[in-house]
């Protein structure tokens, strides 16, 4: 309350401190059993996405991570893009077709199976989750062909101020 | 049957506001009736009645399942609803921005 453009409330971000940790365990959990349980890594990129938008809303500009981190985030959504090709176009070194599951596929029900499953959900994962971040610090932002990153604060005052 | 047509007045309801109304938020919203209204459809088409989700348990016999290819389908579409939804919400930043209205009828540069 007392200063301006940073956040929400002491109860939020106090309460925001535990949270965001459960939240991004929990897409990470979803991840991790996508091969056996509902979920995958496009849910679980979700869950973790959200968890990065809950401490963006909850702690405003001034918050924990300094920046947007938007280069970082396009490394992680590429990377993410990349490794699914990778995966794919290593299935031919084994002398198998586009995608196939070259791993060994392991006993059935167990974590660790099935072969490259639990590894392209991972790449969706990276891929989702930054994908899904930046769209909400894109909307957020106002970063509308000008030059990027520089003036957030000024140029959003002067706009609320017209 | 008549699910199906709850479905369709569903769709219709979507189709009314981004008809009708004339902020532009609230045509975003009735685009995404218009798409939860489509996915609803598919889903209660691939519904086999008495049937489990088709997903392996251990210790389960898989008996009678739904089928899962247009739960596959709808899961694509919803991605792709979330892509548009987002589209459309930058472009109503940028309408807010340069006219300073989220009302369709006052957003216009070109006179007569």
């Amino acid at each position: 309350m007392a200063e301006k453009h940073s956040g929400m409330t002491l109860i939020v971000k106090t309460i925001t401190r535990f949270t965001v940790w459960l939240i991004l365990l929990y897409g990470i959990f979803l991840m991790i059993h996508g091969h056996l349980t509902p979920g995958g890594g496009f849910v679980g990129g979700l869950v973790v996405a959200l968890s990065f938008i809950h401490m963006k809303l909850a702690f405003g500009k001034k918050g924990p991570v300094k920046g947007s981190g938007k280069t970082f985030l396009h490394a992680l959504d590429s990377s993410g893009a990349l490794l699914f090709l990778g995966i794919g176009v290593a299935a031919f070194f084994a002398g198998l077709p586009f995608l196939s599951n070259f791993l060994p596929k392991g006993k059935l029900f167990d974590l660790f199976s099935a072969g490259t499953i639990p590894i392209l959900n991972f790449a969706i994962m990276l891929k989702v989750g930054a994908a899904i971040f930046l769209v909400f610090i894109a909307l957020n932002l106002y970063e509308h062909g000008s030059k990027a990153g520089n003036s957030e604060d000024s140029k959003n005052e002067k706009r609320e101020g017209e | 049957m008549g699910l199906y047509l709850l479905s369709f007045i569903l769709f219709l309801v979507g189709l009314y506001g981004v008809l009708t109304k004339a902020n532009i938020v609230k045509i975003i919203l009735g685009s995404g009736i218009m798409g939860y209204a489509v996915n609803l459809f598919l889903i209660l088409i691939a519904y086999r009645s008495g049937g489990t989700f088709p997903i392996l348990l251990p210790g389960k016999d898989p008996g009678l399942m739904v089928d899962p290819l247009p739960q596959a389908l709808v899961l694509t579409s919803i991605v792709i609803e979330l892509g548009t939804t987002a589209l459309l919400v930058a472009l109503a930043v940028n309408i807010h921005k340069h006219y300073g209205t989220l009302n369709v009828r006052k957003v216009r540069r070109l006179k007569g």
